[in-house]
């Protein structure tokens, strides 16, 4: 169990410990501000009216972005939160692959085909079905 | 760091949900606001597992202690996912019945 | 074991069985066998006799009372199947759903029953709510049923939140999640953390969210909403089998540990008791709609539970038990009662003794219960709690039981308002049509009620058998 542990040292745990990060941080900040701030500087300008447009893939744009949308979508990214975060105990076990054997591996075995039935079980229900 | 500092940044995240909770008034950002409590504890649980390890490994190097924290973040992550599907769902049907997802129109239940 | 696992599978089935099968009927009478077979997977775990053998690492032990209590939930809920369960079927086009969530929310009683650790009690306590949230808004059309889920769960998660909050407090003083106050293993750990203050701190959260779970006053105002808006069938559940398992998992935790809540605790507990009895009362006496006054009566009927944490010894543990079964048996009657009728007022009911005696008899029984009238189960209830109370504290807990039995005589005042509706006044009551099936459970019921109001010892004996 100890592998969630390994990274830290407990001798060595201060503020000036966080010091490459910090400078890591302050390296990526500059690097992006640099960036824009040279494209801004260097690229050419040509400032003209279509560039105002808002442009969605050449169509000509029309209404509020704001409209309600079809339930599917909100369905679907639902059920894709639900079993995307059941991943999370895959994670401990992964780590811990050689020293729990085979009993661990029944145990995943069992966690996976709970998933695998309330899978079939919104298949069956058709939450996954696209055309009406 | 010493641990204070982590107690009291996720006190502060905590204390920051609950009036949340207790102010706003749109379904969402209270729902929002529930999850930055969780949050909260889950920074709260990892200080402490760390906290535990580092006074225990001094007296034993190849101490496991602190890593039930870490897991219970595990479980408090899954358990607030299937709250999320829950609570959205339970929203946007309120919506499509009134419209609105302002709580100050619950009132039909007050007399 | 048995029961955790009996019920999840149970859950599973059920969802499986809507897909296959949209006969009600059908559907019904599955969910009755496999809750048989679930009371009788429990009753063999009583005789050693278990499914898997799965080592649980002490997050869970499994003792005498805990499965008493799973005992008695089951079976309310199977009486409560064959009273409700073909008004279940009418609420929504999910049939098969609504069983298998009520069999979810079983699993979570008999995790909570079990749990020794605050990782179970957190899992025990969400598998309870998230099934209930959505059996709250089961009648997805109805704005009131919508607004009781919305407020049900923003409310549950909330505790939910002060709840985790405790746990890792608690975590935070003594290094582990184990139920037991277990002092940390390096004496550096308790000096960095301030422990003295952790642990009282952690206690307290854990305190205020269970409060939140069982419905006590302070925490109190999401109940009249949430159990006046669900479909009434859900009602049912929720205020009785939901409810008595919220009191277990007090016991289990604050047996050992109330102590330790610092010295303000003898002062907390009875202010809370008197508050939910007082709040819980004095607003039922004003209802006008019988539902609703079930749901503030029900607020105060968790102030007599909660003299289970007051006086924390063998007799109210035994009350706890007795008060669960009384206070179960009779609201699911008088709910399953109430669903038959159309109107939900106290006029609603007037004349029915004439249009349906029988059903107008056992309501009668199931209301004296409730107010805890002798010869039924309700008296014993009552007595056992309070008795417990002065056992403990003696004379010092003489004002608290007085205050008790004062607001159970007004608790007399709104029971006896439904049986005098029903006997004395006149009136052409609508009532669904009942067949006689329902009629001989209901009688049944009410005569379990007067044999445990007769003989309440017979009940606490399977404790110790």
């Amino acid at each position: 169990m100890h592998w969630l542990l390994l990274a830290s040292d407990a001798t060595n745990n201060s503020a000036y410990s966080y010091f490459p990060i910090g400078i890591q941080l302050i390296f990526a900040a500059g690097f992006v501000a640099f960036m824009i701030a040279l494209s801004q500087w260097v690229g050419p300008k040509r400032k003209t009216n279509d560039k105002l447009q808002n442009f969605t893939s050449g169509i000509a744009s029309h209404g509020d972005a704001r409209q309600p949308m079809a339930i599917k979508y909100f369905l679907v990214a639902i059920l894709f939160v639900l079993f995307d975060v059941e991943v999370i105990f895959f994670y401990p076990y992964a780590v811990n692959f050689r020293e729990l054997g085979w009993a661990g591996f029944g145990a995943v075995v069992m966690f996976v085909s709970f998933f695998l039935l309330g899978f079939i079980y919104i298949i069956k229900k058709g939450a996954l079905k696209w055309e009406d | 760091m010493p641990i204070q500092y982590y107690i009291i940044l996720s006190l502060a995240l905590f204390c920051i949900g609950i009036v949340g909770v207790l102010v706003r008034r749109n379904a969402i950002i209270i729902f929002m606001c529930i999850e930055l409590m969780l949050n909260a504890v889950n920074l709260l649980l990892v200080a402490f597992s760390k906290m535990q390890y580092n006074t225990a490994v001094i007296a034993n190097k190849a101490t496991t202690v602190g890593a039930e924290g870490q897991l219970f973040v595990f479980f408090i992550m899954v358990v607030a996912a299937a709250e999320v599907s829950v609570g959205l769902a339970i929203i946007v049907m309120m919506f499509r019945n009134t419209h609105s997802i302002d709580v100050n129109f619950l009132n039909r239940l007050k007399n | 074991m048995n029961a955790i696992i009996l019920s999840a599978l149970g859950g599973i089935v059920m969802m499986f069985t809507g897909i296959f099968t949209q006969n009600k009927i059908v559907i019904k009478n599955i969910a009755i066998i496999t809750l048989l077979l679930l009371l009788i997977g429990n009753l063999l775990h009583f005789y050693g006799i278990y499914m898997l053998h799965v080592d649980v690492k002490d997050m869970l032990q499994f003792n005498n009372f805990g499965l008493f209590f799973n005992t008695i939930a089951f079976t309310s809920t199977l009486i409560y199947f064959l009273l409700s369960g073909t008004d279940i079927t009418k609420v929504g086009i999910n049939v098969a759903e609504y069983f298998a969530l009520i069999f979810f929310v079983l699993c979570g009683v008999s995790i909570l029953t079990s749990f020794h650790n605050l990782l179970m009690l957190f899992l025990g306590i969400e598998i309870l709510s998230i099934p209930l949230y959505i059996l709250t808004g089961a009648d997805k059309k109805n704005l009131k049923s919508n607004e009781a889920a919305l407020k049900y769960f923003l409310m549950g998660s909330f505790s939910t939140g002060i709840l985790l909050m405790g746990i890792a407090l608690l975590y935070g003083a003594s290094g582990n999640f184990s139920i037991e106050s277990v002092p940390s293993t390096t004496s550096k750990v308790a000096e960095m953390a301030n422990s003295s203050i952790l642990t009282p701190l952690g206690l307290l959260f854990v305190f205020v969210a269970l409060l939140f779970k069982v419905s006590a006053a302070p925490f109190h105002f999401w109940v009249p909403d949430v159990y006046d808006g669900a479909p009434s069938v859900f009602t049912s559940f929720m205020a009785t089998i939901a409810k008595a398992v919220g009191f277990i998992a007090f016991i289990f935790l604050f047996e050992s540990r109330i102590a330790e809540l610092g010295p303000s605790s003898r002062i907390i507990i009875p202010f809370v008791i008197i508050l939910t009895l007082l709040i819980g009362n004095i607003t039922a006496v004003f209802q006008q709609s019988v539902k609703r006054m079930l749901a503030y009566s029900s607020i105060a009927q968790a102030g007599f539970m909660l003299f289970v944490l007051y006086s924390n010894n063998d007799i109210s543990s035994e009350g706890i038990l007795l008060y669960s079964v009384a206070y179960s048996f009779a609201t699911i009657g008088i709910f399953a009662i109430l669903i038959k009728m159309k109107d939900y007022t106290f006029e609603g009911y007037n004349g029915l003794a004439k249009k349906e005696p029988l059903i107008a008899a056992a309501n009668t029984i199931f209301l004296l219960s409730l107010a805890g009238i002798p010869l039924t189960a309700g008296f014993f209830a009552k007595y056992y709690m309070l008795l417990s109370a002065i056992k403990a504290n003696g004379q010092n807990a003489l004002w608290l039981v007085i205050v008790a039995v004062l607001f159970a005589a007004v608790s007399v005042y709104y029971y006896f308002r439904v049986i005098q509706a029903m006997y004395f006044k006149e009136g052409n009551p609508e009532i669904a049509t009942t067949n006689t099936s329902f009629k001989v459970i209901l009688l049944a019921l009410a005569a379990i009620i007067i044999f445990i109001g007769l003989f309440p010892t017979v009940v606490l004996n399977f404790l110790y058998f």
